[in-house]
């Protein structure tokens, strides 16, 4: 990182020679008025006419520097602040990103970074501002104290109110962005439930909803012009008092003879001179204070430990075969309602279990618990006989594959995804990986095939081709031990079958932990685990199970609800083809085989 | 201070297109001419006054000082005063009015593109990548919006301060003014390059912080991914990369800023050298005042700060006008399912009746061919065909979200294009395959089927299908607001509120796209009953998924190629040994395997 008080140091030196140079203008006008053009030496004219220039040159060059220097610093301090936070919220723990807001961390990140840059572009811009104030105050004073007290008299109100003005200007343009932002709302859900709009004929109710948004938005921003109209026209009127006083006084003054024209325009000049660094005075003083808001906000953030971290004398996971063992564990999300209690498991190496259980009943918590997600509130969780705390995280993670229930890909290749866990990977094991997850085939009918992006700027994929892929990305990273948390859920069941057989082969050799409702899935298990209010209520294979226990039968059945058992294979393909998603009802998508549409 | 605006090049309006986009905006003023033609009075007042300082300042060292006459300089003070507040009563005055007007005019754009956009079918809708619609009515405006707080005026009284301080500084000495003249070539010239650069900077900018917010959101929506492969070196090293070239970005913007200033500077402080310099001689020669002098150091900054200013608010001049003229251009999008001049309220109940129906979306290939087919009063008629068969467009049709392309569907005997839309809507409604939700509270979810409808009505129509208990467990019953597209109500309850929504509707014919997405179970069965009791008595046509639905239906269409294939019961189709009876087949066989 670039030393920043170097930086600063040098913007604030530059902002002073600046000062020098504007500062001297006036003064140097009055000199060639008084000691030539009223004296009529042209020699003399014609000498401060030069130096006027020189100054002009040294002014002009400088308050270019001035703001490149203000800006150069504020950008980078802008910048890294950034890397850090988004290195911190890297290193922070899931349960910290689960109570956080995506939007809430976004806008740390960005507006008030945003306003503390504003704030530290202005530190070099205020030094220098604060120094040309004071250096015309002691030359005006200087030349006539009381002329300067009349002239600059009404200037410190310019400051206040120039100070209230940005603080209360601030929160109305707030809350013009707030109003703003509930139109586009409207606007937003109109246009995607427009089918909901149309079907029961509700545009009047649309339109009524956003005529009166569209009036909040109005009297939002009337409030900010009435603010504007209430201190804008007076921080331009009070400069001028004062020009009208040195006119008044001081043309009485160079009257009697007691102060020289030159010296009377000199003074007009200053005061004029002066209304911009004195507004950016008053601003500045608003300004930090909502930096100060916001540096709070950007430091509670970089202040939050991580809790996920390395013990101080990490044992190194021994190489073994995956086993997994749950003893007694309790566990509660962010200290809430115990999800586990009690949980005892132990998944021998190689073997997979399929845990089953109803909505709430704790299985995908046992499945983050193993890679350390979450730290346990009581017993323990160990990968080969070592306690997951005891090992350095990465060994952890590295041990176990997760595929989330719910599918995140990043907007880059298809390749670049399934690699993700080693983006060394060759070609051929991209491509084996996405084979055993049976996501080759439709990757391959993609025109860029395996280069394909996908994300915001590429092809949006069903929802289980996105599964498949995630499913892929697992297997790349060759963990061992997999979790299957609902993988398959979205992906049709045709295919599934295809992906089971290739699972088979996936489960060889390493441990596997499947979370499912489908029978099929759950039959690829060697055993079932049935988990019911946090704690295991029954193992065995599925068959067994189904003789014995009638919860078992019971959670099958509601499961079996949600099945895609009675769907046609046309209809899985139109689910395929994302027909449930807003807008994705174009005629394109239509189109049997539509695997893929592209969007924007 | 330093407003940033900019517009891409194929946005740039030509000359042509900037005239039409004037004497449009001036059409859309028309309520607000008299407002505005006072603001512009307001802002000469105004600019005369800002120039009538330095004026004064003049009049008071030539006619007072100079001349020793003491009345004639406090003349000058009063009347340097009077200017004074009659510039701060100007100023007020018009930044109210033109807030006023502006606002005005943006409150009006807004709700009329809103109300036009309503007006426009499923067609446009199918066209138009969403995004894209509601981009009109955000980013597009908002561009104005900036403009039209502070801009406007800026520019307008920015222009007028250079025109009149022009012609005043010559009144006083054309020759002096010719001076100030010099440097004014450099100063346009440095602005025009100035104002392409900045635009160009700006862009960048702007996509990089696109670029860099994308990376951001997705560093932390995918952080849990990223924990579970130890990416986040890398994606630490990523992210920085990408902040890297915002800052670069940022730079290249600061340094151009940072040699224009400098000209501007120069401009001002270099002309005073020269009024100093040859003014000075001038004096002596007795050609001007040292009034006049003083005048024009004083006046300098009148005439280079606004080139500066304009330079400035042109890029955001012209971004507003790329904006308005997308606006005006989706004003002008033709309604493709307007209502015909005298059309007629549909009947309460009727036949519905599908006559030689052919239809293609846009210049495509026809979706639907020469489709014929009567649908009893009360009768259930289930759709069953392959994905892009066209089973969703004949429904769609019978709902008119489209006009056929040929033929023609008729309800009780009317042409449902010489409907009015408020009685097609009433009698026929569609239940899409999600419940959409809006914000709102759930009642007033409810309640987009039928504006007027009270509380105890809404609550009625929940009742008579049964989901009414379902929402009343809620912290705030059926108050309760769903907030973000309803996070916080299942698949099935938002099910349920669509489902509600019919049945306050209570149409005579009901269009129903079968969920095939999976609900949780406790919903599936709330949702089949409510179901069951919302088609009771209606004409209803169901686009099927499931094998049990087009059991239940009293006639099954089958759909295929864009032909009505088969039409019969269930049973006749299914012994037939047809389409249908394969489709069966692949049912019953899905149902074994699991």
């Amino acid at each position: 990182m670039r030393s920043q008080t170097r930086g600063i140091a040098i913007g604030v030196l530059v902002g002073l020679v600046w000062t020098v140079g504007k500062v001297s203008v006036p003064k140097l006008v009055q000199l060639a008025i008084d000691h030539g053009i009223e004296v009529r030496d042209q020699g003399a004219i014609t000498r401060w006419a030069l130096i006027i220039g020189a100054a002009g040159v040294l002014s002009a060059t400088f308050t270019g520097l001035r703001r490149y220097y203000a800006f150069r610093e504020a950008r980078w301090s802008e910048a890294v602040l950034r890397d850090r936070m988004f290195a911190h919220l890297q290193r922070l723990h899931f349960s910290f990103h689960d109570e956080a807001q995506t939007g809430q961390l976004m806008s740390r990140a960005n507006t008030d970074l945003q306003q503390v840059q504003n704030f530290i572009v202005l530190i070099p811009l205020t030094i220098s501002n604060g120094v040309t104030v004071l250096a015309v105050t002691v030359i005006l004073v200087r030349t006539n104290w009381l002329l300067a007290l009349l002239a600059l008299g009404t200037l410190p109100l310019v400051n206040v109110f120039a100070k209230r003005f940005s603080t209360r200007l601030h929160p109305t343009m707030v809350a013009v962005q707030q109003e703003s932002a509930e139109l586009a709302g409207v606007v937003e859900e109109t246009v995607s439930g427009v089918r909901v709009v149309k079907g029961f004929g509700a545009e009047p109710t649309q339109q009524a909803r956003l005529a009166k948004e569209a009036d909040d938005l109005y009297e939002a921003a009337m409030e900010a012009t009435r603010i504007r109209a209430r201190y804008w026209p007076a921080l331009e009127l009070l400069p001028n008092l004062g020009l009208v006083a040195v006119l008044a006084y001081g043309g009485h003054l160079v009257l009697d003879g007691r102060l020289q024209l030159g010296e009377l325009v000199a003074f007009n000049a200053y005061v004029v001179l002066l209304i911009w660094p004195l507004r950016m005075l008053g601003m500045i003083v608003a300004q930090s204070q909502r930096a100060a808001a916001s540096a709070q906000r950007v430091h509670e953030v970089l202040a939050t430990e991580p809790v996920i971290v390395d013990p101080p004398r990490p044992v190194a996971l021994p190489p073994g075969g995956g086993e997994v063992r749950f003893e007694q564990v309790r566990f509660g999300y962010g200290g809430g309602a115990t999800v586990l209690d009690g949980f005892d498991l132990v998944v021998a190496p190689g073997e997979s279990v399929a845990l089953v259980g109803a909505t709430g009943s704790g299985k995908s918590t046992v499945a983050k618990l193993i890679p350390r997600f979450y730290d346990v509130d009581g017993g323990r969780v160990c990968i080969d006989g070592v306690d997951v705390r005891q090992a350095p995280v990465r060994d952890v993670r590295r041990a176990v594959g997760l595929v989330f229930e719910e599918t995140f890909l990043f907007s880059d290749s298809i390749a670049n995804n399934i690699a993700f866990a080693d983006p060394d990977a060759s070609a051929q094991a991209i491509e084996r990986a996405a084979r055993l997850a049976g996501a080759d085939e439709f990757i391959r009918q993609l025109p860029e095939g395996y280069a394909a992006e996908i994300g915001e700027r590429g092809y949006s994929l069903s929802g289980g081709q996105r599964q498949r892929i995630a499913i892929a990305r697992a297997i790349l990273a060759d963990p061992r031990i997999l979790i299957l948390d609902d993988a398959t859920s979205a992906v049709d069941p045709t295919k599934e079958h295809e992906i089971r057989d290739a699972l088979t082969e996936v489960m060889k050799g390493r441990t596997t932990i499947v979370i499912a409702h489908r029978p099929a899935t759950i039959a690829l298990a060697d055993r079932v685990v049935l988990v019911d209010r946090g704690r295991v209520a029954a193992t065995g294979t599925h068959d067994e199970l189904l003789a014995a226990s009638a919860r078992y039968r019971s959670v099958l059945a509601a499961a079996s609800l949600t099945s895609d058992a009675e769907r046609t294979d046309a209809e899985r393909a139109s689910d395929a083809a994302g027909a449930d998603v807003p807008g994705a009802d174009v005629p394109g998508a239509d189109v049997p085989g539509a695997d893929v549409s592209v969007v924007d | 201070m330093w407003s940033m605006a900019g517009v891409s090049e194929e946005d740039q309006l030509d000359r042509e297109a900037a005239t039409r986009v004037l004497r449009r905006i001036w059409r859309f003023l028309r309520p607000y001419r008299l407002q505005l033609r006072l603001a512009l009075a307001l802002i000469v007042v105004y600019t005369l006054a800002t120039l009538g300082g330095p004026y004064l300042v003049k009049r008071g060292i030539d006619r007072g000082i100079k001349a020793g006459d003491a009345g004639a300089l406090d003349a000058a003070v009063i009347a340097y005063l009077v200017v004074a507040a009659l510039g701060f009563l100007a100023n007020r005055f018009q930044v109210v009015l033109v807030g006023r007007v502006g606002e005005g005019f943006l409150r009006d754009l807004r709700v009329r593109v809103f109300d036009h956009l309503q007006r426009l079918s499923m067609p446009f809708y199918d066209r138009e990548k969403a995004g894209v619609v509601v981009s009109r009515m955000t980013s597009d405006v908002d561009s104005l919006q900036e403009l039209v707080q502070m801009g406007l005026l800026q520019f307008v009284s920015s222009a007028l301060l250079i025109v009149l301080s022009v012609v005043v500084l010559a009144i006083v000495s054309w020759q002096l003014m010719l001076i100030c003249l010099i440097p004014l070539p450099f100063v346009i010239l440095a602005s025009v390059k100035f104002q392409r650069d900045s635009n160009r900077a700006y862009l960048s900018v702007r996509d990089r912080i696109g670029m860099m917010l994308s990376s951001l959101q997705e560093g932390i929506t995918g952080v849990r991914v990223i924990q579970a492969y130890t990416r986040e070196d890398v994606e630490v090293g990523r992210f920085g990369r990408r902040n890297r070239t915002l800052y670069d970005a940022h730079m290249r913007s600061v340094r151009i800023q940072a040699w224009y200033l400098p000209v501007i500077e120069l401009a001002g402080l270099g002309t005073t050298a020269l009024v100093v310099g040859i003014g000075g001689w001038m004096v002596t020669r007795d050609i001007v005042t040292v009034g006049t002098i003083a005048f024009f150091v004083l006046s300098l900054s009148n005439l280079f700060e606004p080139v500066q200013q304009l330079s400035q608010l042109f890029n955001q001049v012209q971004s507003a006008g790329a904006g308005l003229n997308k606006l005006f251009g989706l004003l002008d999008t033709a309604v493709d399912i307007p209502e015909r001049p005298g059309a007629v309220d549909l009947p309460p109940s009727g036949v519905v009746e599908v006559a030689a129906v052919s239809f293609a979306y846009g210049a495509g290939a026809p979706v639907l061919r020469d489709v014929d087919l009567a649908i009893e009063p009360g009768e259930r008629l289930a759709l069953v065909g392959p994905t892009g068969a066209g089973k969703s467009t004949l429904a769609k049709l019978i709902a008119r979200l489209y006009d056929p392309t040929e033929g023609r569907i008729t309800f009780g005997g009317v042409d449902l294009r010489d409907a009015t839309l408020a009685s097609l809507r009433q009698r026929i409604t569609v239940v899409p395959q999600e419940g959409f939700l809006f914000n709102g509270t759930i009642r007033n979810n409810v309640r987009i089927a039928r504006a007027g409808a009270t509380d105890a009505e809404v609550d009625a129509a929940m009742e008579v299908i049964g989901v009414r208990e379902r929402f009343l467990g809620l912290a705030d019953g059926l108050d309760t607001e769903v907030r973000e597209r309803g996070t916080r109500l299942s698949a099935g309850e938002k099910q349920l509120v669509s489902l509600a929504r019919a049945a306050l509707a209570d149409p005579a014919v009901l269009v129903l796209d079968e969920a095939t997405s999976s609900l949780d179970p406790g919903t599936e069965a709330l949702v089949e009953r409510a179901l069951e009791r919302l088609m009771e008595g209606r004409t209803v046509v169901v686009i099927a998924h499931r094998l049990a639905t087009s059991e239940r239906a009293d006639r099954v269409g089958v759909v295929d190629e864009g032909r009505l294939v088969e039409l019969g019961t269930h049973a006749d189709l299914r012994d037939a040994g047809g389409r249908y009876a394969a489709l069966y087949e692949t049912w019953v066989r899905g149902l074994a395997r699991t």
